[in-house]
């Protein structure tokens, strides 16, 4: 269980609440890069920490991230006509430009200096790999740009997808950071999807359904450690990255494409889950990056032009209880995604964590939030940078290995849980 | 971003906010009996540290350097006796000096189906005999833990 008021402190991330501004630390992924597919495309709605924005791309191809509501009167600039280098009202024609600049007032004289004084609140948006990342903290703590692998391997090796969750985001996080539900609710998955079957390392998972875990600080978060019984003497072991604030791996299956989350605030009811799939070494091929596309893996299949799975609260996620009965789900719903999605939208929008019975198979959720806490405090009250800043702490990786009953997870995968480019993931 | 429904189905009507005040709110009685050991002097100041603070069945105990146990207050303790009537035990190390009393442990645990969480305060590397000695039996080992985590992982359990 969680105190009431370290529930409300970890899931709380509006301006000025201390999770909101841990939140604003970090470069977060704020959308897809192709939702701005082109220049002078249209606007795009971004809600991120409680904060209404519009996002879109100017006519040099730059990217901005502003405020959505017009300086003048208020109108949503959403409906703003993006031309001429900037994004104009369409209600009086005031015009800004991506950093919120605003550069016309027509109403005004030709040579006014009034617009000037008008700047609607902006922050940067930049794309690295297919992704928009923002930062919405003081301009002065800026943190150098994110150096996740995913986002850095060549197009052609990396995929990533969004879906909206309806539900805080701590309680989506925290399925990203809990090996222990893999065995019972993804049970279906690991001998049907295309892009988890076949590894050696799925019947050890099955055969074995009690993990035993260790959970080790990192620089930039934790490294949590899943580890069963695999042939004599040895263990075969799953090793998760967290990084903080939100970002997790999960570790690999065979030659399968790597793949993990990264889960942003949208308010305190919703948040995005970023879900990606990339092969350090090798292209995706074709069969896998449509397995994806189609909502396999990690992903999820969106009602098209939204980012709103097609599975959802409000058709009951689809359930299937024949399919469940003939057990090819476990909980009648169907892809991986969908099946977290549908048990953590399930516990209500900001779960009481007040009511939970906690097992000792739960510590690596009860240390990510100890984290987390401790983060926000010491930023609070004392503004130390929190670990996940630095971009060395991303570059991390999972890993999946079989090792002598004897070895530390940690000493023999020092190397297995470093980004080390040209070097495949270390897996099984 | 979403798609007009005239109805809301029945998962989105329970997953509203509204609907979160017809849970029941039954007070949930602790289900554990926990037993917190500690296995070296650093260990053991950490335990009475975290005994001051009000549980609900928890007891604290001290290892002395072999597979023998003390209560707090130095009283000796039978380790056999300790277990009995518990379902986790939770091991506190910070160095290798009680490499016997978590193998002790470790094995009586894995014998009699009682959950062991094994808690490393500190880098660890003082305690890496320890951690090998609880490695077979412990379902979970917290690494470079410090005292808050142990103590959040306290009260997490409910003990
Ligand atoms: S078994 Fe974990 S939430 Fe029910
Ligand atoms: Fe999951």
């Amino acid at each position: 269980m969680l105190r009431k008021d370290i529930n409300e402190l970890l899931t709380r991330t509006g301006p000025g609440t201390p999770m909101g501004e841990l939140f604003r630390q970090y470069w977060i992924p704020a959308l897809l890069a192709e939702e701005l597919p082109d220049n002078d495309c249209p606007p795009v709605r971004v809600k991120l920490l409680s904060e209404r924005m519009v996002a879109f791309r100017d006519s040099e191809g730059r990217y901005g991230l502003v405020d959505e509501f017009c300086a003048h009167r208020g109108a949503s600039l959403w409906f703003g006509r993006n031309e001429g280098s900037g994004l104009r009202c369409p209600y009086h024609g005031w015009k800004y430009d991506v950093t919120g600049q605003c550069i016309e007032v027509p109403s005004e004289a030709d040579n006014s200096s009034f617009c000037q004084n008008v700047q609607l609140t902006s922050y940067p948006l930049v794309r690295i790999g297919d992704v928009l990342w923002t930062y919405m903290g003081d301009r002065a703590t800026q943190p150098p740009l994110p150096e996740f692998e995913w986002v850095h391997v060549p197009p052609e090796q990396t995929y990533t997808s969004k879906r909206w969750q309806q539900c805080n985001w701590l309680q989506a996080f925290e399925g990203g950071i809990d090996s222990s539900h893999v065995t019972f609710l993804h049970s279906g998955g690991l001998k049907t999807d295309p892009l988890f079957r076949g590894a050696k390392g799925n019947e050890y998972n099955m055969k074995d359904t009690k993990p035993f875990f260790e959970v080790a600080d990192s620089e930039g978060g934790l490294f949590v450690g899943a580890r069963r019984n695999a042939e004599d003497g040895t263990y075969y072991w799953r090793i998760t990255p967290y990084v903080m604030p939100a970002f997790t791996m999960v570790p690999p299956r065979g030659d399968h494409p790597v793949h993990g989350h990264f889960w942003v605030p949208i308010d305190d009811e919703n948040c995005w889950t970023f879900s990606f799939d990339y092969h350090p070494v090798r292209p995706l091929t074709d069969t896998e990056r449509q397995a994806m596309i189609d909502g396999h893996g990690v992903h999820s299949r969106n009602i098209p032009g939204t980012y709103r799975p097609m599975a959802n609260m409000d058709n009951d996620y689809l359930i299937d209880r024949e399919a469940q009965k003939r057990g090819e789900t476990y909980s009648g719903v169907a892809g991986i995604a969908m099946q977290d999605a549908s048990l953590q939208e399930s516990m209500g929008p900001i779960v009481d964590r007040s009511k939970e019975r906690l097992v000792p198979a739960d510590s690596g959720i009860i240390k990510a939030r100890q984290k987390l806490r401790k983060a926000a405090i010491a930023l609070r009250d004392e503004g130390v940078t929190p670990p996940g800043v630095n971009p060395e702490h991303h570059k991390v990786r999972s890993a999946a290995v079989v090792l002598p009953q004897a070895e530390s997870f940690l000493d023999s995968c020092r190397d297995a849980v470093k980004v080390t480019p040209g070097v495949p993931q270390a897996s099984v | 971003m979403t798609t007009p429904t005239l109805q809301l189905s029945e998962s989105a009507r329970a997953a509203s906010a509204s609907e979160s005040r017809y849970r029941i709110d039954a007070p949930i009685r602790p289900a554990r009996s926990a037993r917190v050991v500690a296995l070296d002097e650093k260990a053991a100041a950490v335990a009475r540290r975290l005994a001051a603070h009000p549980w609900a069945h928890a007891r604290f105990y001290t290892g002395d350097g072999d597979a023998r146990l003390r209560e707090l207050d130095g009283a000796a303790a039978l380790l056999d006796e300790v277990l009995t009537g518990t379902d986790v035990v939770v091991v506190l190390a910070t160095e290798d000096g009680g490499r016997a009393a978590a193998a002790a442990i470790g094995r009586i645990c894995g014998r009699r189906g009682i959950t062991t969480a094994g808690v490393v305060l500190g880098d660890g590397f003082e305690a890496d005999d320890a951690v090998a000695a609880l490695r077979p039996y412990a379902r979970v080992l917290l690494l470079s833990a410090d005292e808050a985590d142990a103590f959040e992982l306290l009260t997490a359990l409910r003990v």
